[in-house]
């Protein structure tokens, strides 16, 4: 009973864990749209909102790699408590960030805390360093975002060489068209990569709890349906402050720019959850903005904020592995029950509805819409 | 040694399908706003056949376009 209540608890967690990830992660996927003013905010994230839904239902690559291929746990209570540690790790992190207006990577966040925690409770051997942190984490982590770059500042000097002699007029507007077909697409791209870490911890719960095998890997429908409410309730919910970051805080962009940012972000997501790498959209589609920025001209980037983005990314792995360990250690001072799960949970909910009152009477509205 | 890390095969995919993607689809949808603006403006001018070959420009970038998203989703689908 007392690992049926654990289970419970986890799976709850994960799914807030989500909402945070769309609240936190998906701002940045509509932030394009809205700063070059393709949409107006609210009805871009709405409009985000369902083709994130949409997207978490497309691919299952990205969940088997979080399940199977970053750590493992056993099937007892003590890998139960350490998915959970992971968890409360990632949502702190990402908390954090989002309370400060940094933007950081919700899956690296969620990776860190799961490796924290699961390093403390059940040992060394039971992280995959080499193949599955270092292969399929940091090093895709690491080509993702400069493969945006690349992409972004390749596609915007090609588009300048066709569209450039023309009237800015229709040329403006036909890219502000363009903007809510890849917004659509970068939408359903982070439904693709990031809904399925959610369904990828669940499940590793479930084999924790002997729910589902371990030598026959799947993901439960409920989960598929749950992660995608989850993620897309989130991304409606917003995050104004994260918007207001990588939508022009970064450089100004027109609206070609706009187009050729999403358009490389997809297209670099798309490709990574084909493969099963679990990337995160920040990353990417901050890339994507800051080359489609430097090609048109290097001033324009602003590049102290690309600076703090970059120190946000560095610090996020070990800082919620740091975090999901101390969680994990904290719960088990209350022995391998319920109760440990039961009052942390408790906690990070009561700290996370202050931060969330607190900041939101602070934060407003963006200009874009405003004006 | 990274060889052996990484799965080179699967990063190398990454690559080169965002690189072709990521150019391809935004050039296709340059292609089509060309097309179709140069297309109302040589229309407008009276001159047919130059606003004939821009709207033909213009429908097979808009075509690639879309034809390039619809395979990728498909591909995603399969998974």
């Amino acid at each position: 009973m007392s690992s049926e209540i654990i289970v419970v608890i986890v799976v709850a967690t994960a799914l807030i864990f989500d909402f945070t990830n769309g609240f936190h992660d998906t701002a940045n996927v509509v932030a394009t749209t809205i700063s070059t003013r393709a949409l107006p905010p609210r009805i871009a994230v709405a409009y985000a909102s369902i083709l994130n839904f949409v997207g978490a239902f497309i691919s299952l690559e990205v969940a088997a790699t979080v399940a199977k291929d970053v750590v493992s746990v056993q099937p007892n209570s003590v890998g139960l408590l350490a998915v959970f540690g992971g968890l409360v790790g990632a949502i702190s992190w990402n908390l954090i960030t989002w309370y400060f207006g940094l933007p950081s990577s919700s899956s690296h966040a969620l990776i860190g805390g799961m490796v924290g925690a699961v390093f403390v409770a059940e040992g060394a051997d039971a992280v995959f360093f080499q193949e599955g942190i270092l292969g399929k984490v940091m090093i895709p982590a690491l080509v993702a975002p400069t493969l945006a770059f690349i992409i972004g500042g390749i596609a915007i000097l090609v588009l300048y060489r066709i569209v450039g002699r023309m009237r800015p007029g229709p040329v403006t507007g036909g890219f502000r068209l363009g903007q809510v077909i890849s917004g659509g697409l970068l939408a359903l791209a982070h439904g693709t990569n990031d809904a399925q870490k959610t369904m990828g911890v669940i499940t590793l719960a479930l084999v924790a709890n002997g729910t589902v095998a371990e030598d026959n890997f799947h993901v439960p429908s409920w989960v598929v349906i749950a992660a995608a409410t989850a993620i897309a309730l989130g991304t409606y919910a917003g995050g104004w402050r994260i918007i207001k970051t990588m939508g022009s805080r970064i450089h100004k962009m027109d609206a070609a720019q706009g187009f050729a940012a999403q358009g490389a972000g997809s297209a670099v997501i798309l490709a990574a959850s084909h493969v099963g790498f679990p990337l995160s959209t920040t990353h990417t589609i901050s890339g994507a903005v800051i080359g489609s920025g430097a090609a048109k001209r290097l001033s324009a980037v602003r590049w102290g904020v690309a600076g703090n983005i970059v120190v946000a990314w560095i610090l996020t792995l070990p800082m919620a592995a740091v975090i999901g360990a101390l969680t994990y250690l904290v719960t088990r001072a209350f022995g391998t029950g319920a109760l440990g799960p039961i009052v942390v949970s408790t906690a990070i909910l009561a700290g996370s509805t202050f931060l969330y009152t607190h900041r939101s009477h602070r934060a407003g509205v963006p200009a874009a819409e405003s004006s | 040694m990274i060889g052996a890390i990484v799965d080179t095969h699967a990063l190398l995919q990454v690559v080169w399908v965002a690189l072709a993607a990521g150019v391809g689809v935004t050039a296709a949808y340059g292609l089509a706003i060309l097309g179709t603006t140069r297309a109302l403006e040589f229309s407008r001018d009276g001159h047919v056949r130059q606003a004939a070959l821009y709207a033909a420009v213009g429908v097979a970038g808009f075509a690639a376009f879309v034809a390039a998203i619809v395979f990728g989703i498909v591909i995603l689908l399969g998974d």
